[in-house]
């Protein structure tokens, strides 16, 4: 297929929804069509391909709070707990949960030094952590009854992103990549952007392909102008030397093609030069800021150091979005709190700790909000803002909180979400979700709904067994849409 | 069936959730296969039956026959009315010979003499030599290490190295070379430590049970233990038996008649195991040389470590209550036994005691003056602070002396053994999985329904005996399951898809396999010849079906579209490895050296692994072959990574083929890659002379294992013609000038450096062309 050609393919398969699809892995083709590697090798594994149902949005940000915030100091107000601050947690509290809860015989809860506040019409509640977000109240689905599994941040990581404990299944990006494709073939599908000088902690098994083919990984963004590894042609090649050595690869690969004819494999290992020259010009445009306007800028507050690191990242990563990138998942840095590197984790020194990262990430999140709206683009874009689990009401260290998988809150916003709205909650302290919880299971089913996928026939055979990114669980949670 | 999901989920809260099928989707797939099987559905599973000799069918073209599996083949050809494809021609053959047999590309030299061998048996003799070769232990081990989820690292965040865990790689391949035969090589990776306790190389053998991802970081060890054996049993029911058992951890298995119970009893096997890392090995130039790295550390060092020691030591019992209360409950209920003498421990607090003592160490217990330091932490102890302060201060001193610290090696090696105790642990089974929901107590004992034998289980005096027995089960030849497996993992070695194609899952919802009589003649015969995997090899390689071109045709392509009948040679993409180190192999600077120490081969820029990837200083680590290039979980080598190389998380049981922009770019653009092709043409330059025309040869032979031929030479030539060109215009845009040349050449001025900066070209391109990547 020419240049031209499959161009003119991808814009009439209109991002995969206008059923231009091989239906050989058709996600939505039942059962029997679950694809195996043995199909993908023979097409191009990143072909466009058809959703179940009409799809909400095309792209999902997921942004990951590294760390676990307390959402009880971002979202939940809990009046009670400022009544019974200072007490020891009630046991009534306490039902059920089992397994580490370090001093939590003895802890006291605590609260820390917040003013609350109801914003917009829905009269959601934030915390003064959070001003400019709280202007964007209108726009977001609250979950308040979040669950999850394990108490230490790596093995909650992987579950956040892949849904087991374990290594070795894929992340919900990589399923969002095999199951629709790229709408861009210039640019990789699945991209994790970060805002470090290294990779996040756990690295890569957090955006594996797992048990898909690797081509389904995601792609670590690195900081700087050229983002993937080895985009840059040598250094004293010039663009027309390297031009013609393509030329001359594609006329030798042309040869064998001559007693090969029929091999559409090797045709595609062909044209994967040509894609790849393509996104050496593509990558690098795609991630840079000097074409955006200084007002955008500002909007993602690039012109102060404490918001700019993580604004950077999240310009990136609405550019991503423009340009047809399906899932963008962002990992937020760690800052110089009390003379260490760390991230969300505040068992001590919280209101150090949640100052400065909600400072960091507030302006930026409420700007790609407001940009996103702005340029149409928020009806076909999912922003997700979750965490490994979040914290305790009880204090640890006398000005932290510890870990809490048992009631938390994370919200989404976009194209198909009833924005405004707010599902479930914790009890009258925020230890734990009352009422029909969500696991992470429920929210990769949501998102993949969103995205037009039934997580139930979104399968793939690996060595003989029919999987789904949801496991054996899921629900969608219909609460939460539009 | 939502509430019992849920329900599990809440229950298995701070415990593993289950990796299982999607039940509803599962039940769906099933119906075919068992609709199918309805008959005859008191009969066992094909593959729990056991294994039956074959008579060689008979066939009409018999002159077709070289070796029995030909006959298998051809009969279903013919009464399929397919005839088998020509031969390959010779250089086709020996360049895919030597790519299945070594992952290298055979040298010009190599194919030549192949080519002009005019005697009859001159295809035994390349097989032979092929099968002689340590290249050739080198490439079945890589295949074996997929399946052994093989790393030199830990896994999860921390990712520790795994100093010894290199020992078994060599164990690997060092098995492979010597043909040990695979009923034994069965029997030492599951219980060596039980069987030849003496033998360090049966100790290392371990390490295959060893190389489980484990998480230092743990605060639950008595979970910890159950997530453990769980990966080693999962791991051992994939490998050697293609059985699905983690199906049945959580529920009964959902499509083959493996109840939770079963699963739980082969788990109980596992239940004594413990990882022991410090065995001391036999001395040898390694350990030598690493001892002797590492005393001259140590003395340099010795000042600040006894004062780091000081500090410690003026709070050390407070440090490692501190430590201590880290800890889940049940695990600290287990470790209060600490303090019982070692005697009076229970089989499950062994356990914890000894994973607990082996993490435990200085630089871990000093974080309680960082940790006590700061005023409103719990334990805040004012002096502390200082403490922490000259207490890092002298690590910071002490860091810099890693420059002398041996990265690699070890003069140990890590196995897993029982302790010394014969009383294992109970084992029950767990509701739903979940980890703190044990109900009945089981005994080790086999699947049922695969077989009604017993384990004999004779405790040792210093290990349960339990996997003795267990080992003794699966290297049986009258397991319907090991020899067939194994195999079918061969044949797809060879064939790209198994006979079975899910090679990993005999079960139900597997695949059946393409030709049973033909998988139940290499199983019958690879026992009775010993279960020797180069008889086996040897075999496959001398069958002609493995002679056929791989052209396809369009009779087959209508009568059999997916090639299960192999009419036609299945063509294939080089794996990962083999493209690395083929592209060493050309360049003429692949290290032969086998074994030993893993090594950091060099990454691209912007990676940021930081500590994780230090590159290895001697610059002949570099150029090693792929299998010694450090495997860490975190951290996938990135040239290899690109081309779906085995992930080290689980079972790894087949090489997917992607085509993918990444590795255009990768072998295009990556430094190293770029490097290689220079020495590549340096090399042509070197070996054919002058003549453009011999050059293209030269490079084709190595390359390719062919000529060019006159069309393509033209074609090379009017690009060297053009480049130039382009390459001067460069030069007349560019301020300042610079080409690459060709690298390793003496005699640099006699060569223009326009046309070698485009002969560089040449070769690059053509070290990228599907000609290279692919074996035909």
């Amino acid at each position: 297929m020419s240049n031209k050609s499959r161009r003119d393919f991808l814009v009439n398969s209109g991002l995969g929804l206008g059923g231009v699809a091989l239906s050989g892995f058709l996600p939505g083709g039942g059962f029997f069509s679950a694809a195996s590697a043995a199909d993908l090798a023979a097409a191009d594994p990143l072909a466009p391909k058809s959703p179940h149902f009409p799809a909400k949005v095309k792209t999902v940000i997921w942004l990951h709070m590294d760390g676990a915030p307390s959402t009880l100091d971002l979202y939940d107000y809990k009046p009670e707990l400022v009544k019974l601050a200072g007490q020891s947690i009630p046991d009534s509290f306490l039902k059920g949960i089992k397994g580490g809860i370090r001093g939590g015989d003895q802890a006291k809860l605590w609260v820390s030094k917040r003013e609350w506040k109801q914003h917009g019409e829905s009269g959601a509640w934030f915390s003064d952590l959070l001003p400019n977000l709280a202007q964007h109240a209108d726009k977001l689905a609250f979950i308040k009854s979040s669950v999850t599994v394990g108490a230490t941040h790596n093995i909650s990581i992987l579950k956040l992103n892949t849904g087991d404990l374990n290594p070795g299944r894929p992340s919900l990006g990589a399923w969002v990549s095999y199951a629709l494709g790229s709408a861009n073939p210039d640019l990789p599908s699945y991209v994790v952007l970060y805002n470090d000088k290294k990779e996040p902690t756990g690295g890569s098994i957090n955006w594996s392909s797992g048990f898909l083919p690797a081509v389904y990984q995601g792609a670590a963004f690195r900081p700087g102008e050229s983002p993937i590894l080895n985009l840059d042609r040598n250094g004293l090649t010039s663009s027309a030397e390297q031009q013609a050595s393509l030329d001359l690869l594609k006329r030798l690969n042309d040869r064998k093609l001559v007693q090969y004819s029929q091999d559409n494999e090797l045709k595609a290992r062909t044209r994967s030069y040509e894609l790849a020259s393509r996104m050496q010009v593509a990558a690098p445009e795609a991630v840079d800021l000097s074409k955006e306007t200084d007002a955008t800028k500002e909007l993602y507050g690039l012109n102060d150091d404490a918001t700019k690191g993580y604004g950077q990242v999240l310009l990136r990563a609405r550019r991503l979005a423009e340009r047809g990138v399906r899932f963008i998942q962002v990992v937020s840095g760690p800052l110089e709190i009390e003379g260490d590197s760390r991230n969300w984790d505040a068992h001590n020194n919280l209101e150090e700790n949640h100052g400065k990262h909600a400072r960091a990430v507030d302006k930026p999140i409420a700007g790609l909000l407001a940009d996103l709206k702005d340029r149409g683009l928020l009806d076909s874009t999912l922003v997700v803002w979750t965490s490994e689990f979040a914290r305790t009401p009880f204090g640890q260290s006398g000005n932290g909180r510890d870990h809490n998988p048992w009631g938390y809150t994370q919200w989404i916003a976009g194209g198909g979400v009833k924005a405004g709205t707010t599902f479930g909650a914790t009890d009258e302290i925020g230890m734990q979700a009352v009422g029909k919880t969500v696991d992470t299971y429920d929210l990769h089913a949501t998102v993949l709904q969103l995205l037009g996928l039934d997580h139930l026939k979104t399968t793939y055979l690996s060595n003989g067994r029919s999987e789904r990114p949801t496991v054996v669980y899921g629900e969608v949670i219909k609460e939460l849409l539009a | 069936m939502k509430k019992t999901v849920y329900l599990a989920v809440a229950l298995a809260f701070a415990a593993t959730i289950a990796v299982a099928a999607d039940e509803k989707v599962a039940t769906e797939v099933a119906k075919p296969a068992e609709a199918a099987s309805a008959t005859t559905s008191k009969a066992k599973l094909w593959s729990w039956q056991p294994v039956q000799a074959q008579a060689v069918p008979e066939v009409k073209q018999k002159s077709w026959v070289r070796t029995p599996v030909d006959a298998f083949i051809l009969s279903q050809l013919e009464a399929k009315n397919i005839k088998p494809s020509a031969e390959a021609d010779r250089a086709t053959f020996i360049r895919r010979a030597t790519l299945d047999a070594w992952g290298l590309i055979p040298t010009p030299e190599q194919v030549k003499e192949f080519v002009n061998d005019r005697s009859p048996n001159a295809y035994e003799k390349l097989v032979d030599r092929l099968l002689a070769s340590p290249k050739y232990g080198e490439r079945q081990a890589r295949r074996w290490l997929d399946l052994a989820r093989y790393a030199d690292s830990a896994g999860f965040t921390n990712d520790e190295t795994r100093n010894n865990l290199w020992r078994y790689r060599d164990y690997v391949v060092n098995s492979f070379n010597q043909d040990k035969p695979y009923n034994q090589f069965v029997k030492e990776q599951l219980a060596g430590d039980e069987i030849a306790p003496g033998n360090p190389e049966a100790l290392i053998a371990t390490g295959f049970l060893r190389g489980y991802p484990d998480d230092s970081n743990s605060r639950d060890l008595v979970q910890k233990k159950y997530q453990n054996t769980t990966d080693i049993t999962d791991t051992v029911g994939k490998v050697f038996l293609a059985q699905t058992v983690e199906c049945a951890r959580c529920h009964n298995h959902k499509y083959d008649k493996i109840s939770q119970k079963d699963y739980f009893s082969l788990q109980a096997f596992f239940a004594n195991v413990h990882a022991v890392d410090n065995i001391p090995a036999p001395k040898g130039d390694q350990e030598i040389a690493y001892e002797k790295a590492l005393a001259k550390w140590e003395e340099a060092t010795k000042d600040i470590r006894a004062k780091q020691k000081a500090i410690l030591d003026t709070a050390r019992a407070e440090a490692e209550q501190y430590n201590f209360e880290r800890f889940s409950k049940p695990t600290q209920e287990a470790l209060n036994k600490l303090r019982k003498p070692e005697s009076e421990w229970t089989a499950d607090e062994r356990w914890v005691n000894h994973r607990y003592l082996a993490n435990q160490n200085d630089a871990g217990l000093a974080a309680y003056f960082q940790d006590t330091s700061r005023e409103g932490a719990p334990g805040y102890k004012p002096e502390n602070a200082e403490k922490w302060k000259q207490y890092k201060a002298l690590a910071d001193e002490l860091k810099k002396f890693d420059k002398i610290k041996p990265e690699t090696g070890s003069d140990a090696i890590s196995a897993i053994t029982e302790l010394g105790h014969a009383d294992a642990p109970a084992t029950h089974v767990r509701f739903t999985g979940a980890f703190d929901h044990p109900l009945e107590e089981v005994q080790p004992a086999f699947p049922v329904s695969i077989t009604d034998e017993k384990p004999v289980i004779v405790p040792t005096g210093f290990s349960s005996g339990r996997r003795t027995a267990l080992a003794n089960w699966i290297a049986s030849e009258k397991n319907p399951l090991t020899a067939r497996v194994y195999v079918n993992r061969v044949w797809g070695y060879f064939f790209d898809n198994g006979i079975v194609e899910t090679v990993s899952d005999f079960g139900k919802a597997g695949s059946k396999p393409t030709n049973p009589e033909l998988l139940d003649y290499l199983a019958d015969n690879f026992v009775k010849q010993g279960w020797s995997v180069k008889k086996l090899q040897r075999e496959i390689l001398l069958s002609n079906v493995y002679r056929q071109a791989s052209l396809p045709r369009e009779d087959v392509a209508k009568a059999d579209p997916q090639n299960k009948l192999l009419a036609v040679f299945p063509r294939k993409r080089l794996e990962a490895e083999e493209i690395r180190d083929s592209l060493l192999v050309a360049s003429g600077q692949l290290e032969d050296k086998v074994g030993g120490p893993s090594v950091f081969a060099p990454v691209p820029n912007g990676l940021n692994a930081g500590n994780q990837w230090k590159v290895s200083k001697d610059q002949k680590d570099w150029n090693r072959r792929s299998i010694y290039v450090f495997t860490r979980r975190s951290v996938p080598y990135p040239l290899l990574q690109t081309f779906d190389m085995a992930s080290a998380q689980q079972v790894h049981s087949k090489r997917d083929v992607t085509t993918t922009p990444l590795q255009a770019l990768t072998l295009y653009n990556d430094d190293t890659v770029f490097s290689w092709s220079q020495a590549l043409a340096g090399r042509v330059i070197r070996e054919a002379g002058a003549d453009e025309s011999a050059q293209f040869d030269r490079l084709y032979q190595i390359l390719y294992a062919r000529n060019a031929d006159r069309e393509e030479k033209a074609l090379l030539k009017s690009f060297l013609d053009n480049q130039e060109k382009v390459i001067q215009q460069k030069a007349v845009e560019g301020g300042k000038f610079a080409v690459n040349v060709p690298t390793g050449l003496k005699d640099v001025k006699a060569i223009n450096p326009l046309r070698a900066a485009a002969f560089v070209d040449l070769v690059h391109t053509a070290a990228n062309s599907n000609d290279f990547s692919y074996r035909f």
